[in-house]
């Protein structure tokens, strides 16, 4: 895994139209006491369509694991 | 299958992994879910080995969090990218030789007929374009010939993705694959069209540009199979390993495809439509 996707909390406002767009089960959860999305970064694949689908770009990728020198 | 066999040992409660209490607590066993609710409940799929950004991932996650009723449906898959994830999901399901799906279907449907008859069974086939459209076109027609109370649903990336990229009979005329580099030389399989006229009750065709019609149709698809006939679903699912894009990029393949000739369409007969009517609270 390279990439992870990561949800700017300040950003999200909480519509789960990302969670419906991940292919992968579990990857994206949603707080409900928060009302915000989370991504479990372990089950993501770095695909970016949930960066692409959110309407309030508070997605983006982050890199997780550096090349080995 | 009786809902108390997901029911905790009270015993083991402080044993169980987080996940699986979750997954009795709030899942969909006993308690319809749809694609909105995604999210909130831990998923009768798990972590799958298909690639980063496949649409037919994205398409059979939708299904599988949308059954009516998942403790009591048996799913039958084929041959192809999808029965990797197959492996991967907490749901009663058989892996029938390319091609044999709805055959399956049919004996498995008519055991249990026999076997619960006071029962409702969902028997649900789940294959690729080239299980459905091409190898298996005899088996899937005939059980709609039939009549039987199947839903078939086609997961269409328009190639074999799982065999390296050749040409199916869903490819669209003139399209180059990696196993296909002169490119196809006949028009995409009107399957719907074939369907209809095969005598299915409900016949859809959607695409992963929007999850709510997958969801939407799929319910009314099992509903329907239950008391009327047989049903089918297409959904357009762009594999971006064998199109050669970036995973991101199929978002923007499915829409533009869903806006231009893989537009959203449904048929209903009027016996299934009076039928969803009475379902109506
Ligand atoms: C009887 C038989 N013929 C051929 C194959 C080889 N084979 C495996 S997967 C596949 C193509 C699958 O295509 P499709 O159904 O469109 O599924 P996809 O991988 O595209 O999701 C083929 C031809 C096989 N496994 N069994
Ligand atoms: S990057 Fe892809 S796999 Fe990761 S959370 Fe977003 S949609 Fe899911
Ligand atoms: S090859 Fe295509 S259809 Fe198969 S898992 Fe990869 S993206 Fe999905
Ligand atoms: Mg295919």
């Amino acid at each position: 895994m390279y990439v992870t996707a990561v949800i700017d909390e300040e950003k999200c406002v909480g519509c789960k139209l990302c969670s419906q767009v991940c292919p992968e089960p579990n990857a994206i959860k949603f707080d409900v006491s928060k009302k915000k999305s989370c991504i479990i970064s372990i089950r993501c694949k770095g695909c970016q369509i949930c960066e692409v689908s959110c309407p309030k770009k508070a997605i983006s990728m982050k890199q997780v694991l550096q090349k080995a020198v | 299958m009786s809902l108390d066999i997901t029911k905790i040992n009270p015993h083991f409660e402080d044993v169980m992994p987080q996940e699986y209490i979750d997954l009795v607590k709030n899942g969909p066993f006993g308690n319809e879910k749809s694609q909105k609710d995604l999210g909130t409940f831990k998923e009768l799929l798990e972590e799958h080995p298909l690639c980063a950004g496949c649409n037919l991932a994205l398409a059979f996650r939708i299904l599988v969090g949308s059954l009516p009723n998942p403790e009591d449906t048996i799913i039958v898959g084929s041959t192809g990218c999808s029965s990797l994830a197959f492996s991967q999901l907490a749901l009663h399901n058989i892996h029938s030789v390319f091609g044999n799906q709805n055959a399956v279907a049919t004996g498995l449907k008519t055991a249990l007929r026999l076997r619960f008859p006071d029962k409702i069974k969902d028997v649900i086939v789940m294959a690729g374009d080239g299980a459905t459209a091409d190898i298996g076109l005899d088996m899937t027609l005939h059980s709609w010939f039939r009549g039987d109370k199947i839903t078939t649903v086609m997961f269409d990336n328009e190639l074999y993705a799982n065999t390296g990229g050749q040409e199916s009979g869903m490819s669209v005329r003139d399209t180059v694959l990696y196993m296909a580099p002169k490119g196809k030389k006949f028009n995409k399989i009107n399957l719907p069209d074939m369907a209809i006229a095969a005598g299915c009750s409900y016949v859809a065709v959607v695409s992963t540009a929007r999850t709510k019609p997958i969801s939407d149709c799929f319910k009314k698809a099992v509903l329907i199979t239950r008391e009327i006939g047989p049903t089918y679903i297409q959904i357009y699912t762009p594999c971006p390993t064998n199109l050669k894009i970036k995973p991101y990029e199929s978002k923007k393949v499915a829409t533009d495809r869903s806006k231009s000739d893989y537009q959203f369409r449904e048929h209903i007969t009027d016996d299934a439509k009076k039928y969803l009517e009475s379902l109506k609270p």
